[in-house]
């Protein structure tokens, strides 16, 4: 606590503006020694601390100022989740630059977009495969781009691209600068304005082009404000330097920005960057951390993970886990119904389960010292969530976008309400559209606009000034939200009747055989579905029943795997009203891909594009 | 990191022999415990004293294994246990380390026996001896043995597996021969009798009284204590250190040089494994604890004849790397007490149940069954300890459950003992899953 007293004392003491960067000067000034990140690196966990790091952030921002960059140039990150992902947006800010973050999975056609809307003059391309993307474009259309910094040096030998220029000789370039004009950086840090734009945050368009929303240093500082150091949000108190981040979803999101920067310069934790993807079951179980943030996706993939695990274990493990799992639902009921907190009942009958399977079902998961777990940025279904906090894993459901800084709703300690994103935080400007139901915010943290785009910034405000969030919501009790849908989402039938497809949809993918769900009726008779497989829990399904199949394809034509899925199907359809049941649906027949259109970076459905590419399946249904 | 068991930030962490601090604590306990056992502790040495233990009807009736703990006999059998462990931790560095399989480890033995006899004996007309302390001997047991490995070692560069074993067999029976031999003789006595080997007593030069007597009986700390219990005392510490050794040589680049020879010895070569360098570091230290288990064993017996470091004994080694578990240290250490407290766990188990043979009830009837103790019998066990052919007695039965147990175990559990331990505790490791 005293840490973060002084810390603001010298960011208030005249060093300008708090940023993000100048907040991590401060901790490299008051906590030199404390573990600021780890990354790990033939199978070890390198560490740095706060000084460790800052003296790379300084090099990274000399280096930036010996490259010319002047206030307001933007600066793109095309990588995945490192530790020079951060460096490089941390000296970005620090140089008054604006970081652009962009998708690992961004194709070479988005890249194109992105580098000439955004006209970045430095880009950061982690390795060959991102310089590629760059490399493909042609120099004549990115007449700003000056340089490209890269980070690994494999496959680069003999590239003679004069604009490369690798890590290390960056940041020896930034030593050397340093030198020569000792305070540059500093009073460029002091000069730090409010106004700043500090990041560009590309939306991710399931309509239309990515756009850029415009993020300012008040935005940040609001939202760290907010979201990061709002009393009662994590349990346990505010987050701390003891604490532990897991850093793996794309870090151009808002969600991961907010979950791993800004709350680790906000508040001290050590973020712990995730090899891969692929790896966080296996990093989560190294670091187990005590603040984890997932999308929906993840939690259903750990849920899908723990059920075919537990499938597959000895008869005797098998009864125990079914034991462990009845108790964990009444336990999950029991704690959803009382706000998300225990009562005596349900702690006696988690201290049994904890024995049994909860503790080393939580040590497997990687989430045995989490003491709070959110999940946001889609929608998901109440008995995922319910499955967690019955084993003891407290999951809060949050509710925000980029557009206003992602501060919106949360749920609170002890006032939880599931199936809700909770309530708004203190203080901010929320309210819901008397017309249609829209939820509007208005507060500081709300975005300056999309960049270049006056006319769609204007679409995305109502006239007095609140920002249009395009979610239809409603409220609960008077106090938390309920998010029935995109506007843009709800069908309405051709009977009239109008249907949130997300809540079917999230229904359907509780199901650890169902990947993606996509539910169409705009002006139909009635609901269909396009459904995605999960190859790994299908394949495995098929293959203990002796079930030979070849490809994808192959096993999304096979008479058992859709009967499998009717099944599926069936059990949602008993959970909601007759006209809002799926009479037909359809498997998709190839594995749904952001290379190919059908998905966004961040692995959401593009509706229109799904109805362009599937439209003979659709047809084939009516 | 505490809490964290899998965050390892650096590699010193992560090959850590004890990493968690539970480790820790079981392995000081575990120690204590050793150097515990001689003395008249309740729990350890004699758990058929507790009244808790007495009052089930089997166990305080003296079941074997209880009765053979509360025994003052069972400190002998630990002390060779404890050799043993010393030398087939060599022969697992040569064998389960390295894959070279040796069929000559008694040999190796039998060398550092003869070295040490040599340097620390006492001369007679008949035999050589120079009277050394044994800060000399018994180091030089151990040097003696790894300079012969080290003329052996070429063999193996040029020979791989069956033939290998065939050579290291040849030099058991070279060993047994030159034992025999005239030359051989001022080294190893009289072939039937032996000849006397050196006293396990720490002396700084030959003075008459040792520094500290192991062999004679006398208070260490103000604590009575016969020979028995002394040498159990240096014996567990000498073997605690060779442990120590053992463990951490697998962990080092010679122990990795060694792992990447069995696996594919070409392949190590090409990686950059001098294969010749790193065989002859097998071999020379593989008989350097050949030769001071070897040694120490002979001390410890007092008097055997050369005919002693036979093929039996080679291949008793090798039943225990095959049931303990090549290629580890704990697989080792449990299959050298295995094998070598086995046979007086069958002997006292034979004997337990001819003394309830004469009387009445379930145990009386299925001694009668397996026990023949007079003529028409056909229980295949003889109480008797010379036997013509069918009923066994203890020791070729003994013989018989080695058989067995290498058949089974290879079939079965290819890891050994240690490898039935590795998997009950993966199964709770994995809890509440299978995999």
């Amino acid at each position: 606590m005293t840490i973060t007293e002084e810390q603001q004392q010298a960011s208030e003491g005249g060093a300008g503006v708090p940023t993000v960067a100048s907040r991590a000067r401060d901790w490299a000034r008051n906590a030199p020694n404390q573990v600021a990140y780890r990354e790990k690196d033939f199978g070890i966990w390198n560490e740095y601390t706060w000084a460790d790091s800052w003296e790379m952030i300084e090099n990274a921002a000399n280096g930036l100022l010996a490259l010319g960059v002047q206030p307001g140039d933007r600066v793109s990150i095309h990588s995945e989740d490192r530790l020079e992902w951060i460096i490089m947006d941390l000296a970005t800010v620090a140089v008054r630059g604006v970081t652009v973050g962009f998708y690992p999975t961004n194709p070479t056609a988005e890249v194109e977009y992105l580098l000439t809307d955004c006209g970045a003059c430095i880009h950061f391309a982690e390795d060959q495969e991102q310089y590629d993307k760059v490399l493909d474009i042609g120099r004549e259309k990115l007449s700003a781009l000056r340089k490209i910094i890269f980070a690994e040096p494999r496959g680069m030998v003999g590239q003679d691209d004069d604009r490369l220029v690798f890590w290390e000789s960056f940041l020896e370039m930034g030593r050397e600068y340093k030198e020569a004009h000792p305070g540059e950086l500093e009073a460029r840090m002091a000069a730090a304005e409010d106004t700043d734009l500090m990041t560009l945050v590309y939306t991710s368009g399931t309509t239309g082009p990515p756009k850029g929303a415009m993020l300012t240093n008040s935005n940040a500082n609001y939202c760290i404000e907010k979201i990061v150091k709002a009393e009662g949000r994590v349990v346990g108190g505010l987050p701390g330097p003891g604490d532990e981040i897991v850093t793996y979803l794309p870090l151009c999101h808002v969600a991961e920005r907010i979950f791993s920067t800004w709350t680790q310069v906000g508040m001290g934790p050590t973020l712990n960057f995730a090899e891969s993807i692929d790896t966080v079951n296996e990093n989560l179980r190294e670091i187990q951390p005590t603040l984890f943030f997932a999308v929906p996706r993840i939690w259903e993939r750990l849920h899908a993970f723990t059920l075919i695990k537990a499938n597959d274990a000895t008869p005797f493990k098998k009864l125990l886990f079914r034991f462990g799992l009845s108790l964990g639902r009444r336990i999950g009921r029991i704690k959803v119904a009382n706000g998300g907190e225990h009562t005596l009942l349900s702690r006696v009958l988690y201290a049994f389960g904890w024995v049994l399977v909860f503790r080393p079902l939580r040590e497997r998961l990687g989430l045995r010292r989490c003491r709070w777990a959110g999940s946001g940025a889609a929608a998901i279904a109440p008995e995922v969530l319910e499955f967690f906090i019955g084993i003891g894993v407290p999951v809060y459901e949050l509710y925000g976008m980029t557009e206003n800084s992602a501060v919106a709703t949360t749920n609170f300690v002890g006032r939880m309400k599931l199936g809700t994103v909770g309530e708004p935080y203190e203080g901010i400007g929320l309210r819901l559209d008397p017309e249609n139901g829209e939820i509007q915010t208005k507060h500081d943290g709300v975005f300056v606009g999309y960049w270049g785009k006056p006319e769609q910034t204007a679409e995305t405000m109502t006239e007095d000034g609140w920002l249009k969030t395009g979610d239809v919501g409603e409220w609960v009790d008077g106090t938390h939200i309920k998010i029935i849908d995109r506007i843009k989402a709800i069908i309405i039938t051709s009977g009239g009747k109008n249907i949130s497809p997300s809540e079917i949809e999230n229904s359907l993918k509780t199901s650890p055989f169902v990947k993606e769900a996509m539910v169409i009726g705009e002006g139909r008779k009635y609901l269909s579905a396009l459904i995605s497989i999960e190859l790994d829990t299908v394949g495995d399904w098929a293959l203990r029943r002796g079930l030979a199949y070849t490809t994808y394809r192959d096993l999304t034509e096979k008479p058992e795997v859709i009967e499998l899925v009717q099944g599926v199907v069936n059990e949602t359809n008993e959970k909601f009203a007759r006209v809002e049941n799926i009479r037909k649906f359809r498997l998709i027949p190839k594995e749904l891909d952001h290379e190919d259109g059908e998905l966004t970076a961040t692995q959401k459905v593009k509706r229109s594009a799904m109805m362009e590419i599937f439209g003979d399946l659709v047809e084939s249904m009516y | 990191m505490f809490r964290r068991p899998n965050l390892y930030t650096s590699y010193q962490a992560e090959t850590q022999v004890l990493p968690t601090f539970t480790k820790k604590v079981i392995a000081i306990f575990a120690i204590v415990a050793l150097f515990l056992m001689p003395f008249d502790v309740p729990i350890i040495s004699g758990p058929t004293e507790l009244p808790i233990l007495r009052s089930i009807p089997l166990i305080g009736d003296g079941l074997p294994f209880f009765r053979f703990l509360g025994d003052a006999a069972w400190l002998r059998y630990m002390s060779d246990a404890m050799i043993v462990v010393v030398a087939a931790l060599g022969l697992n560095i040569l064998t389960g380390m390295a894959g070279q399989v040796s069929l000559g480890h008694a040999f190796f033995l039998g060398v550092g026996a003869y070295t040490g006899a040599f340097l620390g004996g006492h001369a007679t007309d008949s035999v050589y001896g120079h009277g050394l302390p044994m800060w000399i001997w018994l180091p030089g047991a151990g040097v003696g043995a790894a300079l012969v490995g080290i003329i052996v070692s070429p063999v193996a560069v040029r020979l791989r597996g069956l033939y290998l074993a065939i050579v290291t067999l040849g030099l058991v029976f070279l060993g047994i021969h030159m034992g025999n031999t005239d030359w051989g003789r001022k080294f190893a006595g009289d072939p039937s009798l032996g000849r006397s080997f050196p006293e396990m007593d720490l002396r700084v030069w030959k003075e008459e009284t040792p520094l500290v007597s192991i062999s004679e009986k006398g208070s260490w700390f103000g604590v009575e204590m016969s020979s028995n219990q002394k040498e159990f005392l240096f014996v567990a510490a000498v073997m605690l250190v060779f442990i120590f050794f053992a463990v951490n040589i697998k962990r080092t680049r010679t122990g990795r040089a060694l792992q990447a020879i069995r696996d594919r010895d070409i392949a190590a070569e090409v990686m950059g494994v001098a294969e010749f360098k790193y065989k002859l570091v097998a071999f020379a230290t593989s008989s350097f604890f050949a030769g001071v288990a070897g040694a120490l064993y002979a001390s410890h017996i007092g008097k055997m004849p050369a005919a002693q470091f036979n093929l039996i004994l080679s291949i008793e080694f090798i039943a225990i790397l095959l049931i303990g578990g090549a290629g580890t240290v704990a697989g080792t250490i449990m299959g050298s007490f295995f094998v070598i407290l086995l046979p007086e766990l069958v002997k006292d188990f034979s004997d337990w149940l001819s003394e309830r043979a004469e009387g009445e009830g379930i145990v009386a009837s299925v001694s009668e069954v397996i026990l023949s103790g007079n003529q028409g019998d056909f229980g295949p066990i003889s109480t008797a300890t010379q036997t013509p052919n069918y009923p066994l007695n203890v020791f070729d039965l003994n013989l018989v459950l080695y058989g067995v147990l290498i058949i089974v175990f290879l079939i079965f559990e290819p890891l050994g003992l240690y490898g039935i331990w590795i998997k009950v505790r993966n199964y709770w490791k994995r809890w509440p899953f299978s995999y």
